[in-house]
């Protein structure tokens, strides 16, 4: 056996038994090296989602089934909804604290600050971007309380404490006008945004252009956030942004063309670099004569469906309703979808933020119709998302 | 005493062997580690549930170890008698490659099920049971390359 295999090393050229062994080392070496990086590089790209993902995961299994939810629209009063609240410590913290709406907004708020703690770095700035909402949901507050005349302990009532300007709220609230308000924001990008629609705000009278400009200053700020994504998960939170200021741009389209609106009066509303909707399109949606020209000029898009199927609604109603809540639908079902797709990446998160948005939605109609006197649950059921 | 060739490539055959196997459990015991701090993070009853899934892709290492400790006592280097032939060595690299690639290999994919089945146990406990039978699948790659390892070992000399 030995001189056999000295006899096949020695026709191979290898001058002794001990080099030929030297070299098929050297290339096991190379080849285990080879399968140790090709197997472990994607290994460690799931390495940062195991941890949020378990957490969000978790909060996923608390999210209050339909049954719950059929409960809790069961209540005779609105006591009875928070007394049902209080049986969950995540509510439970805020329902004592504040009135319920408030309550509801913080607990949503807390949800998305949490995520954004736990995120991993590469889509971290994403979910940083997302708490500008509580910050652009104050601002809106204190303007909308100014304009009503009330007092710093009013307003601060109204203010949820999550956002970049959490500890800037007292301040705020103690403010009498718009442009007090710009002074109290100096140094945020919110002051610069506010007093570009400052000049519209005094020629109207109305809030709406302040409003609308921090609408389009988070989902313009999102996008950017989102924007040169580095990997797949960055590219899936690009997706779903982009989708959310699709639906954005056309459900304030579809709004304005049943208002009677043109272009005009909807182009600085509109939010460009969406996800299927590229500039050109939005000129065309602009321009179009009414709802159904918007609707056939979707064609090609993955919101032709839905549009299509919504028109019926729409030609019944009236109303831009039955299109926005099936816009509503789509982006909830693209949202589960990818945290199916990914279930090792961003997918699980942003998932589980809509499902909490919706979650949060429904307890607040529910909320609104119990405060209504006999205002029957099956009414209630059929807002509910 | 000089270490003959044969024996000295069943000592790389015993690193290899612990070596990827180890790798491998440590990489999907990390995985699934962090998941299930995760779990505890939101839920402290998930405790127990989640040591039993980070422990699973321990298995590796142990088929690793033993297959090491084998080829250690084996091979002669430990008593210093019994030592290898050339040939024998080389079995005892294959045997070491066995066990440790298909350790790593094993290692890795039940790190990532167990830290799957944490998230879908945290989310509904009913999933436990089936959450344990998905992890234990991977385990099968690396019983393989324990049992080619030890078939290595015995039919090429080193064993008995």
């Amino acid at each position: 056996m030995a001189e056999s295999i000295t006899a096949i090393v020695t026709a191979l050229g290898f001058p002794s038994v001990e080099a030929f062994i030297a070299v098929l080392l050297l290339g096991g070496a190379i080849i285990g090296a080879i399968v140790v990086i090709a197997t472990i590089r994607p290994l460690l790209d799931l390495f940062p989602y195991a941890y949020p993902n378990a957490r969000v995961r978790a909060r996923v299994g608390r999210l209050f089934s339909e049954k719950q939810l059929s409960e809790i629209l069961e209540s005779d009063n609105l006591d009875e909804v928070q007394n049902y609240l209080r049986g969950f410590p995540e509510y439970a913290q805020y329902v004592d604290k504040y009135p319920l709406e408030k309550a509801l907004d913080t607990q949503l708020a807390d949800t998305y600050d949490l995520v954004a703690r736990i995120a991993p770095g590469d889509i971290k700035g994403v979910f940083r971007a997302l708490l500008k909402k509580w910050d652009i949901r104050n601002i809106k507050s204190v303007i909308t309380a100014k304009e009503v005349g009330l007092n710093s302990e009013k307003t601060m009532e109204l203010l949820i404490p999550f956002g970049d300007l959490k500890n800037d709220l007292g301040q705020l609230s103690e403010v009498n006008s718009v442009t007090d308000i710009i002074t109290a924001l100096e140094g945020t990008d919110y002051a610069k945004i506010l007093e570009d629609a400052l000049p519209a705000y005094q020629n109207t009278q109305m809030v709406l252009p302040l409003e609308a400009a921090l609408d389009k200053y988070y989902l313009e700020n999102l996008l950017r956030a989102s924007a040169n994504p580095a990997d797949d998960n960055g590219s899936l939170v690009h997706t779903y942004v982009g989708s959310q200021v699709d639906i954005t741009n056309l459900k304030i389209i579809l709004r304005a063309k049943v208002d009677g609106l043109k272009y005009d009066d909807i182009s600085p509303y509109m939010i460009s670099n969406g996800y299927q909707i590229r500039d050109w399109k939005l000129k065309d949606l602009m321009e179009a004569e009414d709802v159904s020209a918007v609707v056939s000029a979707m064609e090609g898009t993955d919101y032709a469906p839905i549009l299509s199927e919504a028109l019926n609604g729409y030609n019944k109603t009236g109303s831009a309703a039955s299109f926005e809540k099936d816009l509503d639908i789509y982006l909830t079902k693209m949202a589960r979808n990818f945290a199916v797709k990914k279930p090792f990446g961003a997918g699980p998160m942003i998932g589980f933020l809509n499902r909490k948005e919706n979650e949060i939605r429904n307890l607040k109609v529910i909320a609104r119709g119990k405060r209504e006197v006999n205002f029957p649950a099956a009414r209630i059921k059929e807002m509910l998302v | 005493m000089v270490v003959e060739l044969g024996t000295a490539l069943a000592a790389i055959g015993a690193g290899v062997a612990v070596g990827f196997a180890g790798l491998g459990s440590g990489l999907g015991q990390g995985i699934a580690a962090a998941g299930s701090v995760g779990a505890v993070a939101e839920d402290n009853d998930m405790f127990a549930r989640g040591i039993i899934f980070s422990a699973l892709p321990e298995t590796q290492a142990i088929y690793g170890f033993l297959i090491a400790i084998l080829l250690l006592v084996f091979s002669g280097l430990l008593q210093k008698e019994n030592l290898l032939t050339v040939t024998q060595g080389l079995v005892a690299i294959g045997a070491g490659a066995a066990i440790g690639f298909a350790g790593l290999g094993s290692g890795m994919g039940q790190g990532i099920t167990a830290a799957s089945s944490v998230g879908a146990v945290v989310e509904d406990e009913d999933m436990f049971a089936r959450g344990i039978i998905f992890s234990a699948l991977p385990e099968t790659q690396a019983i393989y390359g324990f049992l080619i390892a030890i078939l290595l070992m015995v039919f090429g000399g080193i064993l008995g």
